[in-house]
């Protein structure tokens, strides 16, 4: 009863207006492109493109399609699998750094352990350090956090590669910039909202801020904390691949290669294997959270 | 604990051997334990420093003196074109960057937002209308009322099928980056914005479709329930009971996704498609850096906007729901 009631007296009428404005900004962005419908029918180029590509979508090739393969090259297969080594390497690696900065910014971009109910201290240095300086410190890593991760990592690539050229470890630099802005982000975000009951009985207890922030807040926000790395271990996976398409040897840059020689069987290959890869990777994150849960 | 609570009260030594010791060990063999959980983590944090070790990636060399003439170049060459080898003039460079942003920057951005907004709202649609087929306690023989004859075998089958078909489609969708099909898709539908377009629907409606059957599986089953005891079809469950319940969560991931449809537009546009990446790819290839940097930074500028956005309509929507 008392729910219906509630329910009832929610603000109400917005949703139709939302979902009629959105309706509206897509039927505007509609037309802001010019787009014509006539467009989505490919012209006979791209119906042969069209029809080869997908007749080998149920035979991916198992060896490789060119006439002539020079001696001693590895067997398709073989590159397949080493090529889903470097793209998981790269991610990995990129995650790793990522996870470093974004455990450091991440703390700096917090509130919890100087603000309200956590830090009670009576210190007078510290609190002129709280007052003064902590903001700045705040607010230049928010900002730093902001920069990293609304540029993409592709245009991080691009940047990387003028700025210093073809390595591996610009590819993972890239990788790990964005990641470790988002990671910085949430970080903060789900500690400063973690549940604070474990920091009122340790703050009952006399432990200093910082004591009640490592054992009291992250400890309680970590569950949420390792599902979001995982989730960002998926992601991270799926732009490694990508970057292969900027000439980092992981799996974009095969695929690119084969699709530009008309090898379409193992386009599909290597698009099974990606597949394949994700969905092992996606399953694996939401298995680590439904054991978190229970 | 089955100690004399005084014992322990009174005592503040922990050595081994003292009951308190003992307390806190049995609390340490008590306490829950997910194995999965932590071989899963120790594996993956194992994965994130080996690669370090197994991997050709050396922070140092970004140092070494090859790349550091390389940067050097780079830097100067960052310089806006007319400001190289002046002194700085905040008025000319102003100009410059002007000049840059009415011949491509606006256009490119405003195409940019364009194509993010166009192809949320196409996988907005996909994936609400998908999501239905999607959800297990909808798509079934006898969904929320079980009947006095249990349904056939075969019956049972074909509605599991209809369920695992449409999973099987939004897991495709969602693990072939956007990039991916739009490369794909460009060669097949050549260079305007419908690549992009598609290209970002495809794998959001991948997404938004999996979170969006997850919550209408979630839901309290008694309302939709009531509906079905009333006679109510399954599409009109979807309609009258779905649909109301799992709008305010639909709208959360709705707007999350436009966030990265904006940042993952931008790059898109390095396809050939006339978005903000088309410019920046463009200035690269032309060794204009200058420009380059200053597109960059016209993307981070739409980026935080559309966040800044997002936030405020998640916002909103959390507060009226």
């Amino acid at each position: 009863m008392s729910q219906a009631v509630a329910a009832l007296s929610r603000p109400r009428g917005g949703r139709g207006v939302a979902l009629l404005s959105i309706l509206v900004a897509g039927v505007v962005a509609f037309f802001s492109l010019g787009l014509d419908l006539r467009d989505l029918i490919p012209d006979r180029g791209g119906l042969t493109v069209l029809g080869k590509f997908f007749s080998r979508a149920l035979s991916p090739a198992l060896t490789y399609e060119a006439s002539f393969v020079p001696e001693g090259t590895q067997p398709l297969l073989l590159k397949a699998i080493g090529s889903v080594f470097k793209t998981v390497l790269f991610a990995a690696a990129g995650l790793g750094l990522a996870l470093l900065l974004g455990v450091v910014l991440g703390f700096f971009a917090s509130n919890a352990w100087w603000v309200g109910d956590v830090s009670g201290n009576r210190n007078p240095i510290f609190r002129w350090v709280r007052r003064s300086m902590l903001p700045v410190v705040f607010v230049s890593a928010r900002v730093l956090i902001a920069v990293m991760r609304s540029i993409h990592e592709l245009l991080w690539a691009t940047l990387f590669l003028a700025a210093f050229g073809l390595s591996d470890t610009t590819a993972v630099l890239a990788l790990a910039i964005p990641y470790g802005g988002m990671l910085a982000k949430v970080f903060s975000e789900i500690v400063d909202e973690a549940p604070r009951d474990t920091v009122l009985a340790l703050k009952g207890l006399g432990a200093s801020p910082l004591q009640v922030f490592f054992f009291g807040l992250v400890t309680r926000a970590a569950p949420d904390l390792l599902a979001y790395l995982f989730y960002r271990f998926e992601c991270a996976v799926r732009a490694s691949a990508i970057l292969g398409f900027f000439g980092y040897p992981t799996l974009g840059y095969y695929l690119a290669a084969s699709f530009e020689n008309l090898h379409y069987g193992e386009v599909w290959t290597y698009l099974y294997v990606l597949i394949a890869l994700v969905s092992l990777l996606d399953w694996w994150s939401s298995a680590f959270r439904r054991s978190l849960a229970t | 604990m089955s100690t004399d609570p005084k014992d322990t009260g009174g005592s503040t030594t922990t050595a081994p051997g003292s009951t308190r010791w003992q307390q806190i060990t049995t609390l340490r063999r008590q306490r829950p334990r997910r194995r999965f959980a932590t071989r899963s983590l120790a594996l993956l944090l194992a994965l994130l420093v080996g690669a370090w070790f197994v991997g050709n990636f050396h922070l140092d060399d970004l140092i070494a003196t090859k790349r550091i003439e390389n940067l050097r170049r780079f830097a100067n060459e960052v310089t806006p074109y007319p400001l190289q080898g002046q002194p700085f003039d905040l008025g000319t460079a102003l100009t410059w960057a002007h000049e840059i942003m009415m011949e491509k920057g606006w256009s490119g951005a405003g195409k940019t937002l364009a194509i993010s907004v166009l192809a949320i709202v196409l996988a907005g649609l996909f994936s609400s209308t998908l999501s239905f087929f999607g959800t297990r306690t909808l798509v079934s023989p006898e969904p929320f009322i079980t009947s006095l004859r249990p349904p056939s075998k075969i019956r049972a089958a074909g509605w599991r099928a209809v369920v695992g078909f449409t999973r099987a489609t939004f897991v495709v969708a969602r693990s072939i980056p956007a990039y991916l099909w739009a490369f794909l898709l460009v060669s097949m539908l050549g260079p305007t914005a419908w690549p992009a377009v598609l290209a970002l629907a495809l794998h959001n409606t991948g997404i938004l479709g999996k979170l969006t059957a997850e919550v209408n599986e979630n839901l309290d089953a008694k309302p939709l329930a009531a509906l079905r005891g009333m006679g109510a079809s399954r599409s009109q469950i979807a309609l009258f009971g779905m649909i109301p319940l799992t709008l305010p969560r639909f709208l959360l991931f709705f707007f999350y996704r436009w966030e990265t449809c904006v940042r993952q537009a931008t790059v898109l546009g390095m396809l050939g498609i006339v978005s903000l990446g088309f410019w920046i790819q463009d200035a690269r290839a032309r060794n204009y850096y200058d420009e380059m940097v200053l597109l960059i930074l016209a993307s981070v500028v739409l980026v935080l906007v559309g966040d800044v956005v997002s936030i405020a309509m998640r916002e909103l929507i959390r507060r009226r729901s």
